[in-house]
């Protein structure tokens, strides 16, 4: 027997839960087809090393909780979503038990300040005043990050960046730096620009991509300190999307794989899959990777030569691909660094082995080019903030390694990598803090980009879904013609993180797209006058 | 979540999500917490070796299909769960290279037992029949209602003359094992050992007295084994989703510190965050009798006798189940394919138990902390499942008997022994399918029993059914007489898990039973049973 | 003598029912509605092949109230039990010839209902089977079971 729907949205990731939410309430009926046993795609938490001890496998923290439109528009905290923003955001630590440096929510930077003036006043001015200027700008960002993007040129932008930071020496020319270019230029600490570097990558602008600098100071700058801990692991974000999904009656199939979008006359009309054909009259929306979606799903035969050639020519990686190891502890990390600054071992996110801004560059640059690189990380303990996520008086530590693009490692690699690489890393991490010796570790597992891509078939384990690049982001994502979420095929549209505004916990792909959708239908507008977008 | 609903139910697990469905759909507002990240309880199926295989934890047999009410009153399969009974539902591989085979067509099975014994054969047909015809009728007598009292039961019995009209059945049982049953009925050890099996998968332990009143009961649903598509996992996403649909919230992460009582009634639970619930109607209690009555409530809440007996009077099961969860290239090729090639197709193996006696044996030493040589059954769902392992892969189960406690070094010794045991029962395994090689194997992990009780804290001491299974510990007398009908002595606060009649396993019965006992209570119009 | 499941013969069955309750000592109180559906088989003449009739008794304070022929279920009325089965095994035991107990037990009539309830009023249940069963004289218009047809033979055609 056919099933059919108004709306078919293929995968459960964060994105396609949010756009069938907002179909379903609009009155369509809407089916969510998800591969995986379990909804969330990348906000995804497991208990894979041991009982009791949880690691979120991908997304770790989460920046835009405070402006996702579905938390407030579906009730999601009515629905479980709780959420913990530690003081210390993110840290640096050292081996030599020099001074840490830490990055604090907005509404403490009087303490960041007195961190980064440990080693230098000017940078410490220049970080706070950045900070001061992005929370000035949130509510624009905002309305950017859930709107559908519109194509601006180099001169309007030249002007809106020099309009903010133009007394701060930002001029047009900025649109072409890198984002080292513009963290060197702008602060002088070695300690400062080692964790920036990071913090860049981490959002995915790769740390040499030239012309991503003005998007170090609008987003990285913005979102820094912003980060959030959902209680439980990331994955209650999932659940309470999913629960928003139910509630309005929105069917979830799992454990089926979309085979093939269904075109009729150049139209989407329905999915083909293991358990038969599934119509969409109106909408067939995917939140699966692009290529996925065009070359594998619609089909060449279905698409015009330049779709073609756009979607086999889309990127993925090397610039944010990670590999997430997990710890279960007796005790939480205690570094040397402390004795400066004892926030440093209540630090949300703790860089661990990069002694200084040549290490970063060393270490992420490895990564890019296919080597594995001298070990070093990124480091959180959500148990310190959420008990719930260890044993009672353990811990759970779940890390991001910046590592090599899944296909640049042959399968023994990625063997050898996940059986040596966490045995490295704890070597390098004591060195910082001693109590991390083995006998603290009662447990250890590594999860690497290989597992990704055939996990979530996160493409080459990029967690962006596509590499962050000018030519890939904003109005040129993945490609201009598929910009707003519509495609060349009636009635199918993009909604995952291949569409602006990319990989990451905002649930903007989806909500944008829905807005296209809404466009197309005549359906309600999901913008709320206050809210602004 | 909100500051009060009407029902709160602690335990996502399927009888607490059942319970919430039940009482969302009669219009209550109701709160499910959970105190681990995801919900489902047993219902657990995680990427335990690589990503793509999907182990079942806990919950892999699905045998109340379309027996339990729950499956039809809530929808399930509306609600995306696919199951598949497979043809071949079990078989046992002896250690001579023969091997007997359960099918779900009762012929097969007949012709299969008689390559043993043709007389055993015919018993066994008569048996199915027999059971097949009052599976409904017992399963509505001892399962799916509050339970009555062993006297009641045996009185009922006795007027209807049921020992007169049946072959089978006989208050006698109450009182035997079911090796005795078996010894009565059948002639060949390798049949009574395979029934006896499968009577142990099921937690009905060969020897203890008393069971083999359930035995008949189990031979009626002997075919009717079912496989979740896509991991048990599945069936508590469509409870929680029909529990959802009709209003309620499911909130995970909601570790439950305490119930509170005012008045002697129950009014609300608080959370280790310190975040207060209140329970306008009721709070229901889906997880241990000495989780919710010796660290929930306040010792002043309930008889200081009862608190007692809850330490010393609760009786959990004396083995536990030791598993190896498996991420393989290749489906096992047994070499008693040559004898029976079915072996290849069934779901469930055991592998080895080949006399009563094995089977004693092994549980006398079990309980005396021992390690027997492993004698694993042996479950490859993906024989039947296309999507629980990538393409050509399978994902693989073996479970041994096995105590909790070691003797000598307690519960803590498995840290140490886990992935020894394992390796010795993956060798076993390899003894009955030799092409399950070091190649074909990808990855392994054992699942001890010590990681049982620290996954889920309910299943005290790796209990698995939560509770005993004996007839002591059944129907009005399970976990504690002054507990047996789902109430407490606290108003307002009701027992609806698998520490209650008729036990653990995927049943759906104690919240079912449980409902019903609310539903008098609270004078909620009882649609489910509407006849 | 009534013919079998006319309006007479339900008549017979209550008076039969309530004679034998008579001198029971303890009778459970209240109402209960119960469904009796009979369903064609292409072998019992009174029922016609893939057709059901359906009866409804009503049981007041244990004795029988009511007895009477109804068509389809009413959803003003709450069912306590349902039973239902091929006519012919319901036929043979009007006729004393089927152990009603035994078709309940065997499978070949379904019982729906609290069967709680059921196995403490045994005594109660038992006798009201036993006056449905043997109670009554009835005669057959269309034939007496057991019927000459072959019952096997009769499902294969």
């Amino acid at each position: 027997m056919t099933r059919t729907y108004d709306a078919i949205v293929i995968g459960a990731g964060h994105n396609g839960l949010c756009l069938a939410a907002y179909l379903q309430r609009a009155g369509l009926s809407t089916v969510v087809i998800e591969r995986r046993h379990e909804e969330g795609g990348g906000i995804n938490t497991e208990e894979p090393v041991l009982p009791g001890f949880r690691h979120n496998m991908h997304a770790q923290y989460m920046e835009f909780f405070d402006i996702m439109p579905m938390i407030q528009d579906f009730g999601l905290e009515d629905l479980g979503l709780r959420t913990v923003m530690p003081e210390a955001q993110a840290g640096i630590t050292f081996a030599d038990g020099r001074p840490p440096v830490i990055l604090h929510r907005p509404d403490l930077l009087d303490r960041t300040h007195a961190s980064i003036a440990r080693y230098s006043k000017a940078d410490a001015d220049t970080y706070v005043e950045l900070k001061h200027r992005a929370i000035a700008l949130q509510q624009l960002f905002a309305a950017g990050l859930y709107s559908i993007p519109q194509p601006s040129g180099l001169d309007e932008q030249g002007a809106m960046i020099e309009a903010a930071f133009g007394d701060l020496g930002v001029g047009p020319q900025f649109l072409m730096k890198s984002p080292k270019h513009v963290i060197d230029e702008f602060f002088e600490t070695p300690e400062l620009r080692a964790l920036l570097y990071r913090a860049s990558v981490e959002w995915g602008y790769p740390i040499d991509g030239q012309g991503l600098g003005a998007g170090f100071l609008l987003f990285v700058m913005w979102t820094l300190g912003n980060w959030k801990l959902a209680r439980g692991g990331t994955h209650t974000l999932a659940k309470a999307m999913t629960q928003a999904c139910y509630r309005e009656g929105v069917d979830l199939l799992e454990n089926l794989m979309v085979d093939q979008v269904i075109v009729d006359d150049g139209r989407a009309v329905g999915v083909q899959t293991r358990a038969g054909e599934i119509r969409a009259t109106k909408v067939v929306a995917s939140n699966a990777d692009l290529r996925q979606t065009l070359l594998d799903m619609v089909g060449e035969d279905h698409l015009s030569p330049l779709w073609v050639k756009r979607a086999r020519a889309y990127r993925y990686g090397p610039s944010h691909v990670l590999g997430t190891p997990c710890f279960c502890l007796y005790e939480e990390p205690h570094y040397k660094s402390a004795r400066w600054n004892e926030e440093i071992d209540r630090c949300f996110y703790t860089m661990v082995g990069f002694d200084g801004p040549d290490d970063t560059v060393r270490y992420i640059r490895d990564a890019y080019m296919g080597r594995v690189p001298k070990p070093a990380a990124g480091t959180w303990v959500n148990s310190l903030w959420d008990p719930a996520q260890a044993p009672p008086g353990r811990h759970a530590a779940t890390g991001w390694y910046f590592l090599p693009s899944a296909s640049a490692l042959t399968a023994d690699e990625w063997t050898e990598v996940r059986d040596t690489f966490n045995e490295r890393f704890l070597d390098v991490w004591q060195e910082s803090a001693p109590n991390m010796n083995r006998d603290n570790v009662i447990a250890h597992k590594l999860y690497t980009p290989d597992q990704m891509e055939r996990k979530n078939l996160m493409r080459e384990g990029d967690f962006s879904n596509g590499e962050f690049a000018p030519d890939q982001l904003g109005a040129n994502r993945p490609f201009p013609e598929a910009s707003n979420y519509r495609t060349e095929i009636g009635g199918l549209y993009l909604c995952g993180p291949s569409a602006y505004p990319g990989g990451g916990v905002h649930s903007a792909c989806g909500y944008n797209a829905y807005k296209a959708i809404a466009e197309d239908l005549g359906l309600p507008s999901p913008v709320v006058a206050e809210r602004g977008y | 979540m909100r500051d009060a609903y009407d029902a709160v139910i602690i335990g996502a697990g399927h009888n607490g999500l059942t319970l919430g469905a039940y009482l969302a759909r009669s219009g209550l507002e109701v709160l499910v917490l959970e105190r681990r990240h995801e919900e489902g309880g047993g219902l657990c199926t995680e990427e335990l070796t690589q990503p793509g295989f999907l182990h079942n934890v806990h919950a892999n047999y699905h045998t109340f299909v379309d027996l339990a009410p729950p499956v039809n009153d809530l929808d399930v399969r509306g609600h995306g769960v696919e199951y598949v009974r497979p043809e071949v539902q079990m078989a046992s591989i002896y250690d001579d290279g023969t091997a007997l085979t359960v099918h779900t067509d009762l012929d097969k099975t007949c012709a299969s037992i008689a390559r043993f014994s043709e007389e055993d054969a015919e018993t066994f047909r008569r048996l199915y029949l027999e059971a097949h015809g009052y599976v409904d009728l017992l399963l509505g007598t001892l399962m799916y209602q509050p339970p009555m009292s062993v006297k009641e039961l045996t009185k009922a019995l006795a007027t209807f003359g049921v020992e007169d009209r049946s072959e089978f059945l006989s208050v006698k049982l109450r009182r035997e094992t079911i090796n005795q049953f078996l010894d009565q009925h059948f002639t060949h050890p390798k049949v009574k050992a395979h029934l006896a099996f499968h009577g142990a998968v099921c937690a009905y332990t060969n020897d203890v007295a008393g069971l083999a009143i359930g035995f008949p009961l189990l031979v009626g649903k002997i075919d009717n084994w079912h496989l979740c598509i896509g991991g048990s996992h599945r069936l508590a996403h469509a409870l929680w989703r029909d529990l959802a649909q009709h209003g309620g919230v499911m909130i995970s992460d909601a570790d439950v510190r305490a119930i509170l009582v005012d008045g002697g009634r129950a009014v609300g639970v608080r959370l280790a965050d310190g975040t207060e619930v209140a329970a306008r109607k009721l709070v229901a209690s889906t997880v241990s009798v000495e989780q919710t009555f010796l660290e929930f409530l306040e010792p002043t809440a309930v008889p200081e006798e009862l608190r007692v007996r809850v330490k010393n009077d609760v009786k959990h099961k004396d083995w536990t189940l030791f598993s190896v969860h498996l991420a393989m290239t290749a489906l096992p090729e047994y070499t008693a394919a040559e004898f029976d090639p079915d072996v290849n197709r069934a779901w469930v193996v055991n592998l080895g138990y080949g006399s009563l006696e094995e089977l004693n044996a092994d549980f006398a030493a079990v309980r005396a902390g021992q390690l027997p040589d492993p004698k694993p059954n042996a479950a490859v769902n993906s024989l039947y499942d296309p999507t629980d392992a990538p393409a050509g892969c399978a994902t693989g189960l073996l479970r041994q008997f096995a105590p909790f406690a070691i003797a000598g070094g307690g519960e803590g010794e498995w840290e140490s022994v886990g992935r020894w045991y394992g390796h010795r029962c993956i060798e076993a395994w390899r003894t009955y399918a030799p092409n399950l090689t070091d190649d074909v194997i990808l990855d392994w992990v054992p699942y001890t029993p010590l990681e049982i009780a620290q996954k889920l804290p309910n299943m005290v001491r790796g209990d698995w059914m939560m509770g005993e299974v004996s007839l002591a510990n059944m129907l009005d007398q399970r976990p504690l007489p002054e507990l047996g009908q789902y109430r407490t002595p606290v108003d307002g606060l009701y027992m609806a898990g698998s520490t209650q009649h008729p036990h653990g396993f995927i049943t759906f019965a104690p919240a079912y039973n449980a409902l019903q006992v609310i539903a008098d209570d609270l004078g909620i119009d009882a649609w489910w049973r509407h006849v | 003598m009534a013919d079998i499941y006319t309006p007479e013969w339900y008549e017979e069955v209550r008076d039969a029912m309530n004679a034998r309750v008579a001198t029971m000592k303890s009778l459970p109180a209240g109402a209960l509605q119960i469904k009796v559906e009979i369903s064609g088989d292409g072998v019992s003449p009174y029922v016609a092949e893939g057709s059901e009739r359906h009866f409804l008794i009503s049981i007041e304070d244990g004795h029988c109230a009511w007895y009477r022929e109804v068509e389809g279920d009413d959803p003003a009325v709450t069912l306590d039990y349902r039973f239902s089965g091929p006519a012919t095994a319901f036929d043979e035991i009007a006729a004393g010839l089927q152990d009603p107990i035994g078709a309940a037990l065997h499978g070949t009539i379904k019982v729906r209902g609290d069967m709680r309830f059921l196995m403490r009023q045994a005594e109660h249940v038992k006798v009201l089977l036993e006056a449905y069963a043997t109670g009554v004289q009835t005669s057959w218009p269309l034939g007496k079971p057991p019927y000459s047809v072959d019952r096997e033979e009769a499902a294969r055609a």
